[in-house]
């Protein structure tokens, strides 16, 4: 397979050539290559056999009634109301390939959503932040009364007011 | 959707006579349905069962695709040339058929000779010889494989380019790519074939 003609980006030729569909001029610089082509000579000859191969195969005739059939058909989708004709049109609608694309976007917004649970976290976190607030404050509370209660304690301790506490 | 690709496609410089046609369905000319269909149902049918490779399922795509072309006259412009249009819509309902799997089931196969429909089969008389039928059944029977087991865009290019002597351009419109990428399908497509056909193209050399 050395000749460029048998490569991928001009073997239609060869191909037009087999089918018959290149024009005359063009054949008869192919038929004077081909005398010294060993490689395009049986690239003709194989893709002649091939057309051949494929000739054999000839479809059954069309059903007789294949228009009354049709017409009937056309009779009927003229006649349905738009519901049916809008499920007519999506029995064979193009939508079946949108599946696993919708599929594919839901799964990657799930994940997103998963990954950056911060939108979601902060409601939840408010309850939260105010309730210890809450037992801030009654810590506070507490040790203020705590402080009071030394000061108290300090004021009676005091050597002015030791000995009248002893009396 | 057959009219929305209709009008996708490229604009071809004057509409052929089946566009000429279409156009006079679309201001109501029923007749002029009725040519297109007489001209077109036979390429339409055949094409679609080499496809599917089911007879009944071939049909009733081909029912779909007139039913289509007619219920689309309305929105009709001669975007590119009639036929194109008409095994776009043709290609797209096959290979979604293929996609679907609706063709497994019913498919008459060449190999269950004697199943059913017994007198249309009994015309073994008008044969040559009984082996000589046994020879074109397998050869055509591998034909068949062979052309199956393409990949759908690869099959659907070689029915065109062989059977509806479709140009490339055609081709490429109906399968949505440049003509090189048709060439380039065909010559692997080509290529593939004499691969699995070699025993006959052998066969057939000697």
């Amino acid at each position: 397979m050395n000749c460029p003609l048998r490569k991928e980006e001009t073997a239609h030729i060869l191909l037009d050539y087999s089918a018959g569909r290149l024009d005359s001029a063009r054949g008869a610089v192919l038929e004077r290559h081909m005398e010294n082509c060993a490689d395009c000579a049986a690239f003709r000859m194989e893709q002649a056999a091939v057309w051949n191969a494929l000739d054999v195969w000839q479809p059954a005739p069309v059903s007789l009634d294949f228009n009354r059939r049709l017409w009937q058909r056309i009779d009927a989708a003229e006649a349905a109301p738009w519901y049916t004709r809008l499920v007519e049109s999506l029995r064979f609608a193009q939508w079946k390939p949108v599946l696993p694309l919708t599929a594919a976007i839901l799964l990657i917004a799930a994940g997103f959503l998963f990954d950056h649970p911060g939108g979601r976290a902060v409601v939840p976190t408010a309850p939260a932040a105010t309730s210890v607030s809450v037992s801030e404050a009654d810590q506070v509370e507490q040790t203020l009364d705590d402080i009071q209660l030394l000061h108290q304690f300090n004021a009676a301790a005091a050597p002015g007011n030791a000995k009248a506490i002893s009396e | 959707m057959a009219q929305g690709v209709n009008t996708a496609m490229g604009a071809s410089p004057a509409p052929d006579l089946d566009a000429q046609l279409m156009l006079r369905v679309r201001d109501g000319d029923e007749e002029s349905f009725r040519v297109l269909l007489e001209k077109h149902r036979n390429p339409v049918v055949h094409f679609l069962y080499r496809m599917v490779q089911d007879e009944a399922v071939s049909e009733e795509l081909s029912q779909e695709v007139f039913l289509r072309v007619y219920r689309s006259r309305g929105t009709y412009e001669p975007t590119a040339k009639f036929t194109t249009w008409l095994f776009l819509i043709a290609t797209h309902l096959a290979l979604n058929s293929l996609r679907d799997g609706r063709n497994e089931r019913g498919q008459v196969r060449l190999d269950d000779d004697g199943d059913g429909d017994g007198p249309a089969r009994e015309v073994a008389d008008r044969k040559p010889s009984v082996e000589q039928q046994m020879v074109v059944q397998a050869r055509l029977w591998e034909v068949r494989e062979a052309i199956a087991m393409l990949p759908e865009k690869q099959r659907a290019a070689v029915l065109m380019h062989k059977y509806e002597e479709m140009e490339y351009s055609q081709i490429a419109n109906v399968l949505a790519c440049s003509e090189s990428a048709v060439k380039s399908l065909l010559f692997r497509a080509y290529e593939t074939l004499r691969a699995r056909l070699a025993h006959m193209v052998t066969a057939g050399a000697r």
